[in-house]
């Protein structure tokens, strides 16, 4: 099972029409850019829907349907109870375009899935320091069974 | 000419992997059947970009969403909670947390101490010497000494790091007098057995591309192929076959063409899943021997299924503890409401994990507790909680009920054609009751820890990991499936290695215990091989 990696086409969306869309849902705030700040849409988008095939369809009616001139958070909910597919498909590659962002995962200060190394003897440390002994003082608190 | 195995094994997962194994290494001719494949570890979805998206749909838990090839579609338009699991060499341990907690003495006798189920046919200290072997085979770090448990000899490994979550809520414990513990991972937090120790990306459940979470793809079935057993891939079973005498002759099976085979067998061995288990014996139904399923002269094959009803309980500090990174898996655990309080309104209880909460996505398209917000809001709730949360996982004991079951769907069918098992699944009062005292509980867990704000999501639907109960084990064959050897009542050559067998859920993870209990029947299968009656 692989996943496919290489970018989708996707002339059959309106990019303008999905970034006003997109810049309702995230705008700026709270030192946080709006999607077109940061091009997310029109640079991440390609890679979504080669990631995810299956949003693409639902994507194109949810832009379809939605006036970006009309659009509110009020009728983002209207669309879940219209076509949960169409919502589902909008907000999670508007998320995705947007979270995808080195400028906004900069900002949020999330590296992605990132390694690490560690000691693993350092449990010692705070073995020693008395974090367990509490527990330990207490005494078991698993219950004996007859036979 | 006909080959004909000393021991045929159905699904190469859990208690496959640790059959096949044991029985190879024992001079067993061992021949086993799976539907899924190996797994690629250069695909797993961990280190890449796309892993939030991935987990959505080509690597979601669910077999229904993912859709493969060897996926077969699981009905649960009558459930509670939509049954998880996955199907490869390694079996759903390819994708489970790798949490390893034992079963405690009381899980053993449920009807004994608090009155309510059965109690099981076996008792806890028959499993410790293959808890003990198992826990050095697997590769498990933890800490010997937790006082919820009776004393048990050492973990091959040190325990993987608290975190700054785990640590502060075991202060907060401690400030509450609470118990708390290390959790016993099967994750190595140490090379070991020629395998990498894991470098905490929090992505456990998706795969473990570093191989540091143990899977029997990993960690038995190199051992039972170099031992002469042979793993069919792509393989999958439509029927056990029987012959007059109504033992196990083998089972039919179709390759990835729809080409159908038999595979001949001395012994039958189930080890396909609580769901998969369950619905072979019904496929296997004979008009002349067994016409409502093969060993099902009880009645009860596919019923008194569990699935551990399961809450999560975040909670959010105003500072950094990286909350997307670590084990998943857990960091800590608590038993403090485990065992039965006669002050409460339930008996039995439930165990805790403290996990990670996942990567933005996860935040903001919550697939457990947390809210879904857009428009300037967004930003503020993500500058709020991003990174600064760790979740209690709560598994609730499932007591078992016989309405709770796996049948045969009359519509639906797999890609070969096979009937699809259909579950029909409701969460009890009991447990209504039980998880709501639980949630309440951690809330002030996480708020003694010094959380500033929490959200509970009670009783998530995608939750069924923990598929147990639908062939049980019992002394009489007209209340149970199989006998405390894990041997057919019905079909003397016919076992079942998986959680299909468990009386009851207990509270805590199975897999500890369905591989130990795997390890136990495959090795009575060695004592006992010449009293084995077996086919002409």
């Amino acid at each position: 099972m692989t996943t496919p990696t290489s970018p989708a086409p996707t002339a059959d969306i309106d990019i303008h029409r999905l970034t006003a869309l997109a810049d309702v849902m995230l705008p700026a705030a709270h030192g946080m850019p709006a999607v077109s700040e940061v091009k997310a849409v029109e640079s991440y988008l390609p890679q979504v829907l080669g990631w995810r095939k299956d949003l693409h369809q639902p994507l194109v009616r949810a832009v379809d349907a939605l006036d970006p001139s009309l659009f509110s958070i009020d009728r983002l909910s209207a669309l879940h109870e219209e076509d949960e597919d169409a919502y589902v498909a909008l907000t999670t590659a508007v998320a995705a375009c947007y979270y995808l962002s080195p400028v906004v995962r900069e900002l949020i200060g999330y590296p992605g899935q990132a390694a690490k190394t560690y000691d693993p003897f350092a449990y010692t440390e705070w073995v020693a320091e008395g974090l367990l002994d509490p527990v330990v003082d207490r005494g078991p608190i698993w219950r004996e069974v007859p036979g | 000419m006909t080959y004909r195995a000393d021991v045929l094994i159905i699904g190469a997962g859990a208690s496959g992997g640790v059959a096949a194994r044991h029985l190879a290494e024992h001079g067993f001719d061992v021949v086993c059947l799976e539907q899924g494949d190996w797994p690629d570890r250069s695909a797993f979805p961990g280190a890449r970009p796309d892993w939030e998206l991935a987990i959505r749909k080509d690597w979601a838990m669910s077999p229904n969403v993912r859709n493969r090839p060897e996926d077969y579609p699981v009905v649960h338009d009558d459930s509670d909670i939509e049954p998880l699991m996955y199907n490869a060499v390694g079996g759903s341990m390819i994708i489970y947390a790798g949490t390893w907690p034992r079963m405690l003495p009381s899980d053993f006798r449920v009807r004994t101490m608090d009155g309510v189920a059965d109690d099981w046919p076996i008792a806890h200290s028959d499993l410790v010497p293959y808890y003990n072997a198992i826990d050095q085979q697997i590769g498990v770090s933890g800490l010997a000494g937790d006082p919820a448990y009776p004393p048990h000899d050492d973990y091959p490994l040190p325990p993987l790091p608290l975190g700054a979550a785990g640590r502060r809520v075991a202060e907060g414990h401690n400030r509450l007098g609470w118990h708390w513990w290390p959790e016993p991972n099967a994750i190595l937090s140490a090379p070991y057995d020629g395998r990498r120790p894991c470098v905490q990306r929090g992505v456990c459940t998706s795969g473990c591309a570093e191989g540091a979470k143990a899977s029997t793809d990993l960690t038995h079935w190199p051992k039972a192929t170099a031992a002469g057993a042979r793993l069919i891939t792509g393989a999958r079973v439509s029927r056990i076959t029987i012959d007059p005498r109504g033992l196990a002759t083998g089972a039919v099976w179709l390759d990835r063409s729809g080409v159908e085979h038999h595979q001949e067998a001395d012994v039958v061995i189930l080890a396909a899943n609580a769901i998969g288990t369950a619905r072979l014996l019904l496929l296997s139904a004979d008009d002349r021997h067994c016409p409502d399923g093969l060993a099902n002269s009880s009645g009860l094959v596919g019923r008194r299924l569990m699935m551990h009803p399961f809450s999560v309980v975040t909670g959010w500090w105003d500072d950094q503890v990286e909350g997307w990174q670590g084990h998943f898996g857990a960091s800590i655990t608590s038993y403090q409401f485990y065992e039965t309080d006669p002050d409460r309104e339930f008996v039995r209880g439930a165990k805790w994990a403290l996990s990670p909460v996942g990567g933005p996505l996860n935040h903001i398209l919550p697939m457990r507790a947390g809210n879904e917000v857009w428009g300037r809001d967004h930003h503020e709730l993500m500058g709020r909680t991003f990174g600064r949360g760790a979740s209690w996982a709560i598994f609730g004991e499932d007591l078992p009920e016989e309405p709770n079951r796996v049948d045969l769907d009359p519509v639906r069918t797999d890609s070969h054609g096979i009937p699809a098992p259909r579950v029909s699944y409701r969460i009890s009062d009991h447990s209504r009751r039980l998880m709501a005292f639980q949630e309440a509980r951690a809330e002030e867990s996480l708020r003694a820890s010094g959380c500033r704000e929490t959200a509970v999501a009670s009783m998530i639907p995608y939750s069924g990991w923990h598929l147990m109960g639908t062939a049980r084990m019992g002394n009489d064959s007209a209340s149970s499936v199989v006998n405390s050897r894990q041997q057919a009542h019905d079909v003397p050559n016919l076992y079942i290695a998986d959680a299909s067998v468990f009386v009851t859920s207990s509270g805590v993870n199975p897999t500890c215990t369905i591989t130990a209990l795997a390890l136990r029947t495959a090795d009575l299968l060695v004592q006992h091989r010449s009293e084995q009656k077996v086919p002409a």
